[in-house]
């Protein structure tokens, strides 16, 4: 399962979820793969996926929140891992797209491809429940879990790397009110709500 | 007034103002001086959350977040996490205009004892203009409600980030007895 192929089948099951997108090649394959308003595309802060979606699950516990992070970029804050663990908000996913390598930067290997095990960390740092999967059925049958079993959920999905085809939208500003726009929380200022 | 209102005023002046803004949520990396900002409001702000994060750059992250989903938010930090926070304000809080207010307890300023502290507390408000960060300094306990109020009130609307820096003259009055 390539990492496009598996960012189709997570669209596929999606109906009113916000979702985090790492920068680079899982924000380009999450847009390839079916753009909503509901994708929030980072373009920069490596590593702070999670925690974006930490803190959107914090404070809208009616929505589920799913995070599409790297390998490469959780590596990068491991300490999210603790916190969302301490908090453990029950609406927030956390997926890992697990290469092994950093794709958007040419290849380079990450601990995972060697002896780190994500999935391992999440279920240390207290997440309610984990998984690894490989292919697109037990990614499937996965994200079914998630719906039926309270978080915060981890699913390390070991896939391999594919070539980016489409990238997002530039424009930050753009993609955060549509953003808000969408998951009823209008940023205030746009039209959409009081001041 | 107590010896110990008097050397943490300042702190209820900070929640009162924070509070006026509409923040209800404090997301932190913990310091000796912001631990009076977190007791007043555990005891006068019940509908505070706070939450602490591992690293500042984490914080931010976390407080961005809240942000997307409606939330008024601060995040408080010492001057020595500015440099753990740099990427996260270039790259997600300043391009995606998300607001909030930024509270830092200096360290390396007046009253410094620490050597290790002072090349980044000297650095903090070059680093905040560099970034295009207005900061504004808490001069006294008396002003702190109303400045803090106002710079976030200005952040929000303006959609860019607002910075009080808190000096040790403000926040560790007695420093000569009490060093950390």
């Amino acid at each position: 399962m390539d990492r496009l192929e598996a960012s189709r089948h997570l669209v596929a099951t999606l109906t009113d979820e916000a979702v985090i997108a790492s920068l680079g090649h899982p924000a380009y394959d999450l847009f390839a793969a079916g753009d909503r308003p509901e994708h929030f595309y980072t373009w920069g802060s490596m590593g702070l996926a999670s925690s974006i979606g930490l803190g959107l699950a914090m404070a809208r516990p009616d929505r589920r929140v799913i995070v599409l992070d790297g390998d490469g970029s959780l590596l990068m804050n491991l300490g999210s891992l603790a916190t969302i663990g301490w908090v453990r908000p029950a609406n927030l996913v956390l997926v890992v797209w697990d290469n092994a390598l950093y794709g958007t930067t040419g290849g380079q290997p990450t601990a995972t491809a060697h002896v780190a095990d994500l999935e391992a960390a999440a279920r240390a740092m207290g997440f309610a429940s984990t998984i690894a999967v490989r292919t697109p059925d037990e990614l499937r049958a996965a994200l079914a879990r998630t719906r039926a079993e309270a978080g915060p959920w981890a699913i390390v999905a070991k896939v391999t790397e594919s070539a980016p085809i489409a990238k997002p939208p530039l424009d930050c500003v753009y993609i955060k009110q549509r953003f808000m726009a969408a998951i009823g929380n209008p940023e205030p200022g746009t039209g959409g709500a009081a001041p | 007034m107590t010896a110990i209102a008097r050397e943490t005023g300042w702190a209820a002046g900070v929640c009162a103002g924070l509070h006026a803004a509409g923040i209800r949520h404090v997301v932190y990396v913990p310091d000796n001086p912001l631990s009076h900002v977190l007791a007043a409001l555990r005891d006068d702000y019940p509908d505070v959350v706070t939450t602490i994060a591992t690293r500042e750059e984490e914080a931010f992250g976390i407080a961005a977040g809240l942000y997307l989903g409606g939330a008024r938010t601060a995040v408080m930090l010492q001057s020595s996490g500015l440099g753990n926070s740099l990427n996260a304000l270039t790259s997600l809080v300043i391009p995606y205009q998300i607001p909030m207010l930024i509270l830092i307890s200096m360290r390396g300023d007046a009253g410094e004892w620490n050597a290790a502290q002072v090349p980044m507390g000297r650095a903090v408000p070059a680093i905040l203009d560099a970034m295009g960060l207005s900061h504004t300094t808490i001069a006294s306990a008396e002003r702190a409600a109303d400045v803090v109020r106002l710079v976030a009130t200005t952040a929000l609307s303006t959609r860019l980030a607002g910075v009080c820096l808190l000096p040790r003259r403000l926040t560790a009055p007695s420093v000569e007895r009490r060093r950390g």
